[in-house]
């Protein structure tokens, strides 16, 4: 039986900036020969939603921002009511849209309570029935008297979450007020919420943490704006919305990495002469280059001038913008503010003497296409590009992963790997592949490096410079930072006492 | 409309908390507590009788400080009422705009812990009446009648009102001026019987007395409290305002209820965006 049913309901809001907000400018723009601006605009925040909630059912909504959910839920509570379309909402509606909206801070938490259960819509009675069973959930007995203005802000919402969700309501609305509290109330929170489903009250639940949506709710409806994307298992849903997410981040990723490379042409254009023509010229461009470059890039000059003397010329933007990286990086070695983004960009760097150098590295996936963003589990191959100048004999290709605050995570070699790379010579590219990638969800930095055989001569060492994201996919670990294939077997104490015998 | 009454019905309790805790954090950290409500009425007391018996002494009117206060409590309880009740759902538009509840019972509540004060008000008037000896007839059974028509009358404008500043935030400006002159247009500290029965205006023969009355119900309410409380100016005790002229004011002020309560309802369900 559906408690709620949506039915083609679509919600407009009017956003007129000069919209007369006060009788004068009513009376001032009635009097102006300005016509009153027809186009004001409108925004639909839902179009044409329908979807029913049967009793008992708990329904996670999920959504990038601005995408209609918290409009839903406040078209479910009758905040605010729908342009078209109707909504129909069968028994106690309690709507934790925002802890304490009722509280008043010079009445006492006691007051409170009961005045906070009134606006939720129950009696006094039922409240003072309740009363105990919130104050203990809050942990505030001994503060229960005093004015809430006196409160810590975790106390406050404390006592706040533990008075909504003791109205028992037959229809809860939850929009993101899960965070709150320390851990311990939060999970005593999310207990409570499982407890008021098995006793059969509908739950309709806006987050962002997928986890929740998934560990609560069996059903999900992902809105995109303005429109249910799709409602169904919420496992399944979830996924859906996740590669969508994912989809999204990696082309945006894509996009902006090469709008980096396409708006450094002139630098590419010296950095190429300085490899690959003339030593004259060469040495000319790279003193130039120099006066704005990192010591760490100084220290190849000599080398390159030998590489640009007998290597044939290359011709590839990408190599060359990510020679550009570290040009880019003195200034922010300077600022000791780290970007949350990228924390440790201001460790990036570049050395070697350059007899053979590291182009670029790529993550690839199964299909070999191109990837900035990867997940957990998938295979993924670091494609290492590679241009020796010269031959060189036996080289060591090696690479590291850090986690985003600088932890190794590993550290293999072709050498240490016992597999052989007879020479190198022109152009190239070495292959890493992880068959199932156990990194958990986070930003993670690639190292990669080139050396000769003894590990000792660096021809050409990329440090911390492939920034890479993982999400999380089909694993569903996530905890630590990595994911180790393992087995779980309940072993009897039968079988062991056979074992014995 | 029966469902929206009885949903109103089903909240009188969160009316009843939200008349509690205006009172309570109003009085909660003044040592002198409601005293303070007392304060104004009585100050403008003691200003009228000294303007009208000693500054003024061409109008003589017998205890006056009873005659001006019979009228004075009342008025506050209509002014302090209709400008809380203003500014109520925006004031509250924290709590409009995350949970559902009738919204009338945010401009209702106001009206009624006002009249909670306008009630602790009233032993000082009869203190007042019992030392100036006017005498207590039967007519003070009419009192709480005339209370109920005040508030219905008062919960009417403030609805209306209250509305109106949700879309136009100068509504509450423009009617801290407009109950002033409201003020002075009702006969407070003065009695209607100084208003002449007919004026020519603009060559117009206009007859002032009855119209000060059908326009002003607030005129036609203090009426009726002097008539139960003071009597008359010529020193007659008090008796039972006139059927005709209760029935008349009773009317006008349900009516102003029910007009209220339909353009609140009109727009309510826009102040969750709106505020």
């Amino acid at each position: 039986m559906a408690i709620i049913e949506v039915a083609h309901v679509s919600k407009c809001f009017h956003l007129e900036p000069d919209r007369p907000r006060s009788l004068q400018e009513l009376v001032v723009g009635k009097f102006s020969r300005k016509p009153h601006p027809s186009g004001s605009k409108l925004f639909w925040a839902l179009k044409d939603v329908s979807f029913q909630v049967n009793a008992g059912e708990t329904l996670g909504i999920i959504g990038s921002n601005g995408t209609g959910k918290s409009t839903c839920l406040k078209l479910l509570a009758r905040i605010i009511e729908p342009t078209q379309g109707t909504i129909r909402v069968d028994g106690r509606v309690s709507a934790l849209l925002e802890l304490g909206a009722g509280f008043h801070p010079e009445l006492t938490g006691r007051e409170n309570v009961f005045l906070n259960g009134s606006v939720l819509g129950m009696s006094r009675r039922e409240m003072a029935h309740r009363f105990d069973a919130i104050v203990a959930f809050a942990e505030l007995e001994q503060f229960i008297d005093i004015p809430v203005k006196f409160y810590s802000s975790g106390m406050y919402v404390r006592l706040a979450f533990a008075t909504a969700i003791n109205v028992r309501p037959d229809i809860l609305l939850v929009d993101e007020v899960l965070a709150v509290g320390d851990q311990s109330f939060q999970d005593k929170c999310l207990e409570r919420i499982n407890a008021l489903k098995q006793r059969g009250v509908t739950i309709i639940l806006v987050s962002h943490s997928l986890d929740a949506i998934r560990n609560l709710s069996e059903r999900a409806l992902w809105m995109d704006e303005g429109i249910v994307q799709e409602d169904g298992v919420s496992d399944m849903v979830v996924a859906r919305y996740l590669q969508y997410v994912h989809d999204q981040d990696e082309a945006a990723a894509l996009a902006t990495r090469d709008a980096e490379r396409a708006a450094a042409p002139g630098k590419v254009a010296t950095a190429q002469l300085a490899t690959a023509t003339a030593p004259a010229v060469a040495s000319e461009t790279v003193a130039i280059g120099d006066a704005t470059e990192s010591n760490g890039r100084s220290k190849h000059k000599p080398a390159q001038n030998t590489a640009g003397g007998n290597g044939d010329p290359h011709s590839d933007p990408r190599s060359d913008a990510h020679e550009e990286k570290p040009t880019a990086q003195p200034p922010a070695q300077e600022q000791p503010t780290v970007d949350p983004d990228d924390p440790m960009g201001q460790y990036r760097n570049r050395w070697g003497s350059r007899e053979a150098e590291i182009l670029d590295v790529r993550f690839l996936d199964q299909k070999n296409q191109e990837r900035l963003a990867l997940t957990t589990g998938e295979r993924v191959t670091v494609a290492i590009r590679y241009y020796a100048h010269q031959r060189i004999e036996q080289p060591m290709f090696g690479l590291a992963i850090h986690r985003s605050d600088g932890l190794q995570i590993n550290g293999p070699n072709n050498i240490l790997a016992k597999y052989d790379i007879p020479y190198i010579e022109g152009e190239g590219e070495v292959h890493y592949t992880l068959d199932v990638l156990p990194l958990l969800e986070g930003t993670y930095y690639l190292t990669a490096a080139l050396y000769d055989t003894a590990g000792t001569h660096a021809y050409d060492h990329h440090a911390l410079m492939y920034r890479f994201r993982v999400y999380r996919g089909n694993v569903e670990e996530r905890y630590g930072t990595v994911y180790l294939p393992a087995r779980w077997q309940h072993v009897h104490p039968v079988i062991v006492e056979d074992a014995r015998t | 409309m029966t469902a929206r009454l009885q949903e109103l019905y089903r909240y009188r309790e969160l009316l009843e908390n939200l008349v509690v805790r205006d009172l309570k954090v109003r009085y909660k950290h003044s040592v002198l507590g409601f005293l303070w409500s007392l304060v104004n009425p009585l100050l403008l007391m003691i200003v009228f009788t000294i303007v009208f018996t000693f500054m003024l002494p061409n109008m003589t009117i017998p205890k006056f400080p009873v005659f001006v206060l019979t009228a004075l409590l009342p008025w506050n309880f209509f002014n302090t009422a209709v400008m809380s009740a203003t500014n109520s759902i925006v004031q509250n538009g924290h709590l409009v705009k995350k949970v559902y509840f009738p919204r009338e019972i945010l401009p209702i509540s106001t009206v009624f812990s006002n009249f909670a004060n306008f009630l602790l008000a009233l032993p000082v008037l009869f203190l007042l009446i019992l030392l100036f000896r006017v005498p207590l007839t039967s007519a003070l059974l009419y009192l709480p009648l005339i209370m109920v028509v005040q508030i219905a009358f008062t919960i009417g404008i403030a609805l209306i009102l209250a509305t109106l500043n949700v879309f136009y935030r100068d509504t509450a400006v423009i009617m801290e001026v407009v109950m002033q002159a409201w003020f002075f247009l009702t006969p407070v500290f003065y009695p209607a019987d100084v208003l002449p029965v007919t004026k020519m205006i603009l060559g117009l023969e206009v007859p002032l007395r009855r119209l000060t009355y059908i326009l002003n119900p607030m005129a036609s309410i203090i009426a009726s409290y002097r008539s139960v409380l003071y009597g008359f100016t010529d020193g007659s005790p008090p008796t039972a305002p006139g059927f005709d002229f209760f029935s008349r004011t009773i009317v006008t002020s349900l009516l102003c209820l029910v007009v209220g309560y339909l353009v609140f309802t009109r727009y309510s369900h826009r102040f969750g965006e709106e505020v």
